[in-house]
Order: C-alpha cells, then structure tokens, then sequence
C-alpha cells in the first residue's frame, strides 16, 4: 500500500510576506495521495485551496515562499529540487490541466505544433514520429481524423475538441499526477459534463492520480474518491468521499452540504451559514469557523488538533475528541 | 365570477393577471460584412419568438446554455434594448404605447441585480450613494427622507445603518450583492431581474442571499426573472421555469413537474448533465453530440435535431410548436405531438 503513495504532504506551510504582515494561506496541511486515487480539495475563495496547488507546482507566486513541511512526490522532497528540475518535473510528472480551452491553447500556432513541442521534451526523434504521436495522442481522446486535425488552429476547432486537445496536451508526457484547478467562472452543464468524462478517461487510460481544486461539492461527489475540506488554510476535515457525505464531522462541512440546494428534493428554505468567510490577515484565535459555528464553545478558543473520527476519516473540532 | 378564479387557472392562454407577458417577442441582430461595401451578410436570431408570463409575487426562470438568449431577453425587459417583433405587455400595457410617464413609471418598476457585485458596484460611490441614486432619480424626496429610505434598506438586506458610509471594496461579496439587492429595492419595483445572482458568489453565502431574496419577495410581492444555470437553485427559487435553446423557449412547467417529469429532450440532457448531490447517486448521462450550432446559421426545423438522440425525419424539416400536455407544463418537440 505505502509503495502506491505517489504524493504525501506534510506540514505544508506557505506564506505571504506583505507589508501589512505575514498571511497563511496555507498552514500546515497533511495528506496523501495514492496512484489513480482522485482526490477533491474544497474550499472557498481565500481557504488557499489553489495556493495548495501552486506549492505542489512550485509556482508560488511573489511575495509568497514556502516556510514549511515537505511534499514528497515518488520519495523525492519537491521542496529540494532546483528551479530547473521543478520545470522538468511540472512538464512530464505532475502536469496541470485548465478548464478553459480557449485562454489555454496558442491561437497562432496549429495544434500539431503546440503538441510536438510538448513531445520534443520527452522523446529526441525525427519531427515525422513526433507527428505520430502526435496523432495518437489525439486519437487516444477521441478526436476523429486526428492526421487531418494537426494541421488546425485552434480557431478552426469547437470548443470541445480545443478542451480535448488541452487533455492531449497534458498526457503528452505521460503523467503521474494531474492537477485540475477550476476557474471561478462556471462553465455550461453540458460542456462542464464533457470536460469531467475527458479526466476520467485520460485517468482510466493513463492511471494518473488527479488532484481536483474546487469550490463544488458536486464535482467532488461526481469525481473524487477522497476529500479534504480547507478553510482559513487549513484542511478541517478529510475523509473517503461518501462517509464525507454521509458522515460529516466537522460543522463547517455539515453546513455546507446542507447549505447547497439539491436538483431531486425540494425544501422551503435553506440552512444557510451566517457571517462570511474570515480575511486571511485578521484571523480569530482558535478555530477560525468559530465565530460562524453554531457549536461554537469555550474551547473553540484554542485550535482544535485533529481527531481521527473513523477509519481513514480526520476532523480538526473538539466536538470530535 | 371571475374574480375567483385561481391565479394558475388565469393565467392559461392569454397571461390575464400577469405583472409582465412576453408575446412572440424576437430580437435579430443583422450581421454585416464589409468597411466600404458594407452588406448584410446574415441575422443572428439571438431570441426567435417567445412568449412568457411573469405573474406577481412569482419567479421565472429561464435556464439554458450560454448564447441561447437568456440575457437578452432580460435586456428587453429593462428597456436596454427593444424586441424586432412581438409585444412585451405590463399591467396588461403594451410597452410600445407607453406614455412618457409610463414609461418612468415602468423603469422604476423593473430593477436589476447582476452577477459580479465587484462590477456592478461604482468603486467611487459611497454606499449610501449606491443606494440613493434611483431614488432620487425617480422620486421628488428630501435629503432626510433619502437618509431614513436608504437606513432602512440597508436594514432590509440585513446590513447595518452605519455601512451606508462605507465604499464598496471594504466589504465582502455576499455583502456587495446585499447592497446590490437594496439598491433594486429603492424604488419599489414590481419586478427584478436577477441575472445569475449567486454564480459569483462563495458556496457558503450562495445560501443566504437566495434565502433574502425569497423572504424579500414574500414581504413585498416581488417577481423575478430569474436567470441561471445551476438547475438546483432554480428549483429552489422559481414557480416556473423556462427552458431555452437557441433563441426559443422548448419547454416550459413548474420546477418540480420539469424536474421530476422532463419531457424535451435537451431537458433531459441538461438535468442528466447537472452534478450529482452525493457520491451514490447516480444519474442516466446523456451525453449529446457536438455543440450548439451558430444562432447565425440554426438548423431547420427543430433547432435541437442536429443533437438529438430521439431525431425522427420530420423533425429537420418541421418545427415543432409549444403544446400543453399536462396543465402548465409545455413542451415543443414532436416526440409528443
């Protein structure tokens, strides 16, 4: 089992050196991820669940630096390695896809180009058999006639075909971990639908582990096998997906669930959560949910460690010691 | 007799009592070519012959994917823009024989809450002067009676007296879209269009503002056009729902009837596309082939046939109309003529 972890974070702390003071957007978070396991990290807007990403990546962005912990992919510390063998690792290891086809692609160059440069990394071949590679690759998803389609730009492709197109382009390398990072702008049902049946496939073909950032507990239901729930930069709870569910233990998972209306039921209103997220650079002491909890007591005053409430199943609330 | 007819029974064929009846109202675009010799090449028929009944104290939602002429329905409405053909009655009034003071009458009667409260906010206006300025557009009133409407508003959206001071960065995104709300509010319209109110918002507020909006609509009598396309939040909100491809409306019901009981095919697939309330559920996907064709050049016959998994041979050749096959639930498709 422990040869199967393709990616264990520990301790990860990143923070943002600004002139007003130190803000951590992520605080020391844990977890695991094994080969082909698709894992959701959910958070909102500001409970560094993309900044999480970015650590992975190595791309934290100025005046952001990591300070703490390791990420440890394939039993090497990420945290380690050099600016250029990071680059070599993000292009052929672990590999981010976009959600937006249309900002991801380069409108002037063909889609055979854009894909043989990715392949020219991997493979010192002749141009023509990165070409047929090229064309397998967009065989491999589903992309009919794809000889006649290397010579297109982007422009000449629909929408779904240029989203089909990115997915080649990040398997190019054959990669071990994908990170899909959601846009916050939402995409049509439909097209949104078309994108995650792509991931599947690629991860069905490729055996790839996917790291899903979202804000959509739909996404994580219709996707993910585990889930961790971020807030304030720290991860609050982490379980397998359906005893997340079923089986919510920390408040402001219980609440979200139930804040998100539901196609099949019908309620008159819905519970919603008071207040608003916290700023990141005013933080209450303590658990930060605790002024919008409504179990909210005494102890809430000093942050809860993190209990294990069923097997596999990690909760940071003193309800569950 | 008639005055005890219930409002479902009234609004039948004809929309009597509806606060806003759409009647086979299009909105095409001509498309030119050319700098010199400039030439109509094209229309673009973004909304093709719609009719719908907004009844007061009642949501309509239109649901459907983007270009399918959600927004600019909603233009026509609050006077943005002007429809090519049909009439758009208010009050039973045909808009295009409004007098001038109709016409002020009915802008201050429909209001607007849009997605992005960071864009919809002027970033150098005060709250107060957010909120106020409708209000003093449309009504003669003192400034201490400006001062006491916009105290209460704010109260209203469930902000404080003492924000009304404050300018739109220092507060957080639901906060925003309450201001937004309240400044809707300041001219007591009949009518608000809500234009995906919530998409912009985080998960965890997304709740609280559609739970003001419904409490707002039942203290004041509030309609809404309701535009957005996660389906579960239309079922919370709206009485009805209007489904839209390609610039015509393909099925319209009540949430719970449209949703238990899809009949248009489209329907069916943009449910089966929505994303599942828990791991264990399991929905039948219907995946349809390709995109949604260019409204410059739709398909003939039913716009939706290139796509549909059901096509029949009539269905490139005939249109399909609107028929009511349960009360209050139609659909336009030839699988149920």
């Amino acid at each position: 089992m422990t040869n199967d972890v393709i990616l264990r974070v520990e301790d990860l702390q990143t923070h943002f050196f600004t002139r007003t003071g130190v803000v951590k957007a992520v605080d020391g978070i844990s977890f695991e991820l094994g080969r082909g396991e698709t894992l959701g990290i959910v958070g909102e807007s500001g409970s560094g669940k993309s900044m999480t990403a970015w650590s992975i990546l190595g791309m934290v962005p100025h005046p952001g630096r990591i300070v703490g912990g390791t990420i440890d992919y394939l039993g090497e510390n990420l945290l380690e390695k050099s600016r250029g063998e990071m680059r070599e690792i993000r292009g052929s290891g672990i590999c981010m896809v976009m959600q937006d086809p249309l900002t991801s692609l380069n409108p002037v160059f063909t889609v055979g180009d854009q894909l043989v440069e990715t392949l020219k990394l991997e493979y010192e071949e002749p141009k023509r058999s990165l070409r047929r590679r090229a064309a397998e690759l967009l065989a491999n998803v589903r992309i009919p006639a794809p000889e006649d389609r290397l010579t297109n730009f982007p422009h000449q492709m629909s929408g779904g075909m240029r989203q089909r197109v990115v997915g080649a382009i990040s398997i190019a390398r054959a990669p071990n971990l994908l990170i899909a990072d959601e846009p916050t702008t939402s995409l049509d049902a439909t097209i949104q639908l078309q994108y995650l049946r792509l991931l599947k496939d690629i991860q069905e073909q490729t055996g790839a582990a996917i790291i899903f950032i979202t804000h959509d507990f739909g996404i994580v239901a219709r996707m993910c096998d585990r889930v961790a729930v971020m807030y304030a930069g720290r991860i609050v709870e982490q379980s397998d997906v359906e005893d997340m569910f079923d089986h919510p233990a920390h408040p402001y998972t219980e609440a979200l669930l139930q804040s998100v209306p539901d196609l099949d039921t019908d309620v008159d209103t819905l519970p919603s959560i008071e207040g608003q997220p916290p700023s990141l650079d005013a933080l209450p002491a303590g658990c930060s949910f605790a002024p919008r909890c409504p179990h909210a007591w005494e102890r809430c005053q000093e942050y809860p460690d993190e209990f294990t409430v069923a097997p596999r199943h990690t909760s940071r609330c003193w309800r569950s010691e | 007799m008639a005055a005890v007819a219930s409002p479902t029974a009234a609004e039948g064929v004809n929309g009597d009592g509806a606060l806003v009846r759409l009647e086979g109202i299009r909105r095409h675009f001509p498309v030119y070519r050319g700098n010199l010799l400039r030439r109509r090449t094209g229309t673009v028929k973004a909304v093709d012959g719609i009719s719908i009944n907004i009844m007061p104290g009642q949501t309509y939602s239109l649901v459907g994917e983007s270009g399918c002429g959600k927004t600019t329905t909603s233009r026509m409405l609050l006077m943005a823009d002007e429809p090519t053909d049909g009439s758009i009655y208010f009050d039973s009034r045909p808009m295009a024989q409004f007098s001038g003071a109709e016409r002020r009458n009915f802008r201050a009667s429909v209001q607007a809450v849009f997605q992005d409260p960071w864009s919809s906010l002027n970033p150098r206006m005060r709250v107060d002067q957010i909120i106020s300025e409708p209000l003093i557009t449309h009504q003669r009133l003192s400034r201490s009676a400006v001062r006491s409407q916009v105290q209460e508003l704010l109260q209203v959206v469930g902000l404080h007296p003492f924000h009304a001071e404050r300018y739109p960065h220092e507060f957080s995104g639901g906060q925003r879209q309450r201001i937004a709300i309240a400044r809707a509010l300041s001219t007591r319209p009949k009518l608000i269009v809500l234009d995906e109110p919530v998409s912009a918002l985080d998960v965890s507020i997304r709740a609280q503002i559609l739970n003001l909006l419904k409490e707002l609509q039942s203290s004041y009598e509030l309609s809404y056009l309701l535009i957005a396309h996660n389906l579960a939040t239309v079922r919370y909100m709206s009485h009805t729902v209007g489904v839209m491809y390609l610039g015509k409306i393909v099925e319209e019901a009540p949430p719970i009837e449209l949703f238990t009981d899809p009949q248009h095919p489209y329907t069916k697939a943009l449910i089966s596309a929505s994303l599942p309330a828990h791991p264990r559920q399991q929905r039948e996907e219907i995946v349809l082939t390709g995109e949604v064709p260019s409204p410059l050049n739709p398909p003939g016959g039913c716009a939706f046939h290139p796509r549909c998994p059901f096509v029949m041979e009539r269905c490139s050749t005939d249109l399909p109309v609107m028929r009511e096959h349960q009360p209050g639930h139609a659909t336009a498709c030839h699988l149920y003529d």
